[in-house]
């Protein structure tokens, strides 16, 4: 009898399993926690679509095609997310060329300025740009503008200004990795610097500016806060779904609008990961080295140099009037200075101020080692079920975060997992959503130590734990520390998932920001913006802080002479 | 390992005792649909009075307090509901979410228009619906504030109104409930003169906000010229603050609504929630609405200056009993009607 | 007392199985180890040698047959449990310990008691003369340096199976002989069951008990370096491991461990049993270089003329064209005392009889 080899792998793999128990405990319970709490929820919200009330029945599904205030918001954030992929690539790639392939001066402050949005709340340019160019901007007043940026144009604006930072941080690595004795080879056989960049560079950055583009449509369209304040009559998919649950309670509506939500942007992550990626021609690991040619000619430099100083002036601009407006009595009417409003955050948003900081601190860490722990996992061993396990974990990257946020209320509002009401179901959000980018980060770190390293640990008699806490943790240390930071900056700036899940007890100050935008408080809003910026800024500067002190010495985990 | 064992068991022992140190005192957790600053007032004002009773509670417009308790009905966060329009406490009571007090002797008191006749409700207060409008804005198009529904058609008004959806807020359902009682037929529910209304109406908002107030901001900033609210917060939100802003009412009558208070069903503190319930009924509490223009209903209680009461608006014969049952079906024939 | 250690049982790996990248790395290997030997496996890159390591030492698992440590199946059992210990080709070092704490760490799984550990980590160090490094940071140390502390990591612990993944290619070629020597003493003086992979044919033929040859993952010779040597299995073998010519000849007569052949018109004999030849069959014949004289035209078994002479000062390597147009090469010790022979030359070759030997034709 000839047992076919996938099922003698099978079996092999299920014995070794068992000779290494830890290993096996370990499997099972990051499986276990997956399948809580990515799968399940997932699963609910398809199954509070078709199945409402327990009876099959495929109504609001149906609904969708047929109730034009119910597919409109799809096509407006298709349209939306089209239009912000594509500006936002361009601006990126205007910044990304500037600073890796220009002489320009002042790189570190374009670079600084690329990634301002990052450590802010997305929306906060959205009420920037209601405080210049809304009804009753600045402005528009100033310019007597007829027309205001309420709509498709706020939404373009905004989500392009928010989301090109993706976009930035993969061109730039792409940019700068490509070999530069190919371009050599180009110009050395007598092609013009024009003809090298459209025939060799391009081509060979396409793939990344394929993915930048496809990554920031997925981020467009699963936008929740910029377009809950600057959509006025645009509706788009979010905010419909918002309003289904929040507002309506009709939680079959809002789940079937989230499955809705979900098939773009699993069908273009998938493309993405799958088809995209995989052409790629020049790996992004480690820290560019930006040796490329350079464009040192006045007809290239001096364009591109203009673009960035006018792109980074509005970004300056915006924020900056949300600075300013945090200082004002009343925005629009009376402009003297006043420190009332931040009082107003520490008086009434005292509570949300010490929950939100409470809640990140806890997440970080916890979301942060497990994380890495997957990352391990998926890099180093092999066992039964390691490409589910990192297509699982991979799986929220495509999955917006209100539908992450419908689907944890249905799944956790009974009995066995009564999460809803608590802070752990926050901190829960907090460390799923998020996951999947720091997986990547953590592969990325752990593909830089040299395996034989862990293997000597291992040759040595040391187990999974005592291995991966006392060799590949130190020598990842000072990544996974800045790793850190950036899970603590998304904690502290996430709306989208977290607005359903905040409760009596717990609130945070995203959400706090939410509400004085919607009643128009905005200067009110805008002193929440600058606290939980500050908060942030205060964080990257501590732990850059602890990881020079940590690690001065410095050593290389990479071996290899 | 034995190390991260240890580190891990520190750890969830800091964790479990910051949590117990919060429950010192008793805690009550309510929902309000009065705005944050007006319920901290309020809050703390009973806070003050009940030193040993710590409340923690969450501002959500009444449309989104309802919605909330119905999803946490197999397992409810907050005990008590206070404040916004009783329409969605009326909703909430046939749907069984609420728990009865006929105990209380406040309730017992309250005139029967103004309470729920099982004791799942009670009023706190009255408002009325009016039009708040920017004073610059109308100089600029020439026109002259709303008087009228059907001023609000008008052409110059267009892309300048805002208000809340009538789904999340109480004070923009209690607003739809009064256009469809002036316009057409007075019998409850949509006739067709109403769809034509609503539809036009539709073209003439700019954009609709999540909570009812929101607008008088919107207008008093010039955000939009004209703004739908209650005129309670129209005083205190718009002219009170000084914005340039005019408040006039539609002359067919206007809707009002009843600010309402219920206990919970199944709530984890119904003899908590219960004190509460009989201090925002009590004088000392509703002497707070003073500040705020709003109109209390307990008669010993001292109304502000300025205040609108039913004597200087003329007031539509709502249903306000089949308007808060079949909020349901309201809200899903909007949705036809205006596309949104 | 003839104890085996380490048993491979027709071990097969067959990597991206079923695809169109399918390779299969090996081949139905087996192979004995006795107690305190050191067999080395040797072959060109990409013939199997490393993957085998991998397979013992629990990197890398079989797709099918069976590995035992001292009779226990070790097939499914993980890295850690196999009381191997591996001295890789990268050292694989832990940067952020020092010296100490490298060495000691296998003890400190162990849960030996420090005061054992600090006494047998001196001890290790001063076997390859390491001592008092201890406190030193390793990224402090030199390549050499490096290389030994990864053995003394590897062999404090006292493993069942010693194992070597090329350790020796990262070093300079002065530092390889001596390191070679230091590694092969060791092992011998603690008598530790030692498998070592190199692709290098002088380092296996100088340290090892016996040879494992290696081709395309299967086993092609095992025995030690002399049998490799001068009674190479095939042709594969036979040309692997130093330079060889391989000159067709005919079977005249085969006799009780002796054959006849007809090469260059003349019979010689050469003593071999293994395999079995029948009268008037075709073999190659292996002359090594070195095992050919060069004489005065005539003198010799043949006449050649000298295509190229590769000098390179202790020995001068003369291609030359036999008569029947092939290609023969044969080396001269201490050219200078007889003088170079320039191009064009035409010489005597004598072949040395004892050191001929014939392989069967290979298709």
């Amino acid at each position: 009898m000839r047992i076919s080899s996938y099922q003698r792998e099978l079996r092999n793999e299920v014995r070794r399993l068992i000779h290494d128990p830890v290993l096996l405990g370990i499997v099972l319970v990051v499986f276990g926690l997956l399948a809580v709490f990515i799968v399940l929820p997932l699963v609910k919200v398809v199954q509070f679509s078709l199945w409402p009330g327990g009876q099959f029945n495929p109504k609001y599904f149906l609904n969708f095609f047929r109730k034009s205030y119910y597919w409109r918001p799809l096509i407006n954030s298709m349209i939306v997310g089209s239009l912000v992929s594509l500006f936002g690539t361009i601006v990126a790639f205007i910044f990304a060329y500037g600073i890796t392939r220009t002489d320009i001066p002042g790189k570190g402050i374009f670079r600084l300025i690329a990634m301002m949005p990052i450590v802010s709340p997305p929306f906060l340019i959205a009420l920037a740009a209601i405080l210049l160019l809304g009804h009753h901007g600045v402005v528009t007043e100033a310019l007597h503008l007829n027309w205001d940026i309420y709509g498709l144009p706020g939404l373009v604006l905004t989500e392009t200004l928010a989301y090109f930072p993706i976009a930035f941080m993969i061109l730039e690595g792409v940019l700068s990795k490509i070999d530069p004795a190919i371009e050599e080879a180009a110009l050395d056989m007598g092609a013009s610097k024009l003809r090298t960049f459209l025939t060799v560079t391009l081509p060979l950055a396409i793939p990344g500016i394929a993915s930048a583009m496809l990554l920031v449509f997925i981020r467009s369209l699963e936008d929740f806060g910029n377009p809950v304040v600057i959509q006025g009559n645009f509706q788009v998919l979010t905010v419909a779904a918002y309003h289904a649950v929040t507002g309506m309670y009709n939680m079959p509506l809002g789940a079937t609008l989230a499955i809705f939500m979900l098939i773009p942007t699993l069908m273009i992550f998938v493309v993405q990961k799958y088809y995209v990626a995989r052409r790629s021609y020049v790996t992004v690991t480690g820290k560019p080295s930006g040796v490329g040619l350079k464009s040192t000619e006045p007809h290239v430099k001096y364009p591109i140099f203009g673009l960035m100083i006018l792109l980074s002036g509005v970004i300056i601009l915006l924020y900056g009037v949300v600075l300013f407006g945090s200082f004002t009595k009343i925005w629009g009417i009376d402009h003297t200075l006043t420190l009332k409003n931040y009082q107003y955050v520490f008086s009434v948003g005292g509570q949300y101020v010490l929950d939100t900081i409470e809640i990140a601190l806890i997440a970080t860490p916890i979301g942060g080692i497990l994380s890495m722990i997957i990352a391990y996992l998926v890099v180093r061993k092999r066992f039964l079920g390691r490409g589910l396990m990192e297509f699982v974990s991979m799986l929220n990257f495509a999955v917006p975060g209100v539908v992450v946020g419908i689907g944890y209320i249905l799944a956790f509002n009974t009995p066995p997992l009564r999460l809803t009401g608590t802070a752990l179901i926050i901190i829960l959000v907090f460390i799923f959503r998020r996951m999947p980018v720091g997986i990547r980060d953590g592969i990325a770190q752990l593909q830089q130590i040299d395996p034989s390293i862990e293997e000597a640990s291992s040759s040595l008699g040391a187990g999974f734990f005592r291995t991966f806490t006392r060799v590949t943790l130190p020598l990842v240390a000072p990544a996974f520390l800045s790793g850190l930071v950036y899970i603590f900056v998304r904690c502290m700036t996430a709306i989208s998932a977290v607005v359903f899940v905040v409760s009596a007890s717990w609130q945070l100050l995203t959400v706090a920001l939410l509400y004085e935008v919607d009643q128009a408080n905005l200067s009110a809003a805008a002193a929440y913006g600058y606290v939980i910026i500050a908060i942030v800024l205060a964080a990257i500067v501590l732990m850059r802080f602890v990881v020079e002190k940590l690690f001065q010495k410095g050593f290389s985990p990479i071996a290899r002479e | 390992m034995k190390k991260a064992l240890l580190i891990l068991s520190v750890a969830l022992v800091l964790f479990t005792a910051a949590f117990a140190l919060g429950a010192a005192k008793q805690t009550l957790h309510i929902y309000t649909a009065f705005d944050a600053d007006q319920a901290e007032v309020y809050i703390k004002a009973f806070e003050q009075s009940h030193p040993d009773i710590e409340v923690k509670w969450v501002r959500l417009s009444s449309g989104q307090v309802l919605a909330r308790i119905r999803a946490e009905a197999a397992n409810p966060q907050a005990s008590l509901w206070f404040g916004g329009s009783n329409t969605s406490h009326i909703a909430a009571a046939k749907d069984g979410l609420l728990a009865p007090y006929k105990e209380s002797l406040a309730w017992q008191f309250m005139p029967k228009q103004f309470k729920d006749p099982d004791g799942f409700w009670v009023g706190l207060y009255v408002g009325y619906i009016g039009f708040v409008s920017n004073t610059e804005f109308l100089k600029k198009v020439g026109a002259e504030a709303p008087t009228s529904w059907q001023d609000l058609l008008k052409p110059e008004f267009k892309g300048e109104i805002s208000l809340a959806y009538p789904f999340s807020s109480g004070t923009a359902y209690t607003t739809l409930c009064g256009m469809l009682t002036a316009i057409g037929s007075p019998e409850p529910g949509f006739d067709p003169q109403d769809d034509a209304y609503i539809k036009a109406f539709d073209a003439q908002v700019h954009h609709y906000n999540e909570s009812g107030s929101a607008c008088i901001t919107q207008a008093g900033q010039g955000e939009v010229g004209i703004g739908i609210a209650f005129s309670h917060d129209i005083l205190k939100k718009g002219i009170a603050k000084g914005f340039p802003v005019v408040m006039t009412f539609p002359k067919e009558g206007t809707s009002y609504e009843i600010g309402g208070m219920a206990l919970i069903k199944g709530g984890p503190e119904p003899e908590l929630a219960k004190i509460f319930y009989n201090w925002a009924l009590s004088k000392e509490a509703q002497d707070l609405y003073k500040q705020f223009y709003r109109i209390p209903l307990n008669p010993e209680a001292t109304v502000a200056e300025g205040c609108v009461t039913a004597s200087d608006v003329k007031v539509l014969p709502i249903d306000l009993l089949w308007y808060g049952e079949h909020k349901d079906e309201i809200i899903d024939h909007w949705h036809e009607v205006t596309g949104k | 007392m003839n104890d085996v250690v380490v048993r491979f049982e027709h071990i097969v790996k067959v990597f991206a199985e079923g695809s169109s990248r399918e390779v299969r790395a090996v081949d139905d290997f087996s192979l004995s180890v006795g107690r305190g030997k050191l067999v080395t496996l040797l072959g060109p890159s990409g013939c199997g040698k490393t993957t085998t390591l991998r397979i013992l030492a629990g990197f890398e698992f079989a797709t099918s047959g069976d590995v035992y440590i001292e009779d226990r199946r070790v097939n499914d059992i993980p890295p850690q449990k196999r009381d191997t210990s591996m001295v890789f080709q990268s050292y694989g070092l832990f940067p952020h310990m020092t010296v100490y704490e490298n060495v000691a760490y296998g003890l400190k799984v162990k849960h030996v008691p420090k005061v054992q550990i600090k006494r047998q980590v001196a001890e290790v160090l001063s076997l390859v003369g390491l001592e008092g490094l201890e406190r030193r940071s390793v990224g402090q140390l030199s390549g050499g340096q490096q290389q030994r502390v990864a053995l003394c990591r590897a062999i404090v612990t006292k493993p069942k199976v010693l194992l070597f993944d090329e350790p020796l290619s990262n070093l300079d070629a002065k530092l390889r002989k001596g390191t070679r020597e230091q590694i092969r003493r060791l092992q011998q003086e603690l008598g530790i069951t030692s498998i070592y992979v190199t692709h290098d044919q002088a380092e296996a033929m100088s340290i090892s008990d016996a040879i494992a040859v290696m081709n395309a993952g299967r086993l092609q010779q095992l025995g030690p370096a002399e049998e490799i040597y001068s009674r190479p299995a095939n042709r594969f073998v036979a040309d692997f491991i130093g330079e060889a010519n391989f000159l067709p000849a005919r079977v005249t007569a085969v006799a009780d461990g002796q054959v006849t052949i007809r090469l260059f018109e003349r019979d010689l004999t050469v003593e071999q049993d293994t395999p079995r030849f029948s009268p008037g069959e075709e073999v190659d014949t292996v002359v090594r270089p070195e095992a050919v004289d060069v004489i005065g035209i005539g003198e010799g078994d043949v006449d050649a003329e000298i295509l190229f002479s590769h000098y390179t000062g202790s020995v001068v390597l003369y291609a030359l064209k036999l008569p029947d147009g092939n290609r023969m090469e044969v080396q001269v010790a201490n050219p200078k005392e007889r003088g170079l022979l320039p191009i064009g030359t035409v010489v005597g070759l004598r072949l040395h009889r004892k050191s001929l030997h014939l392989l069967k034709k290979e298709t």
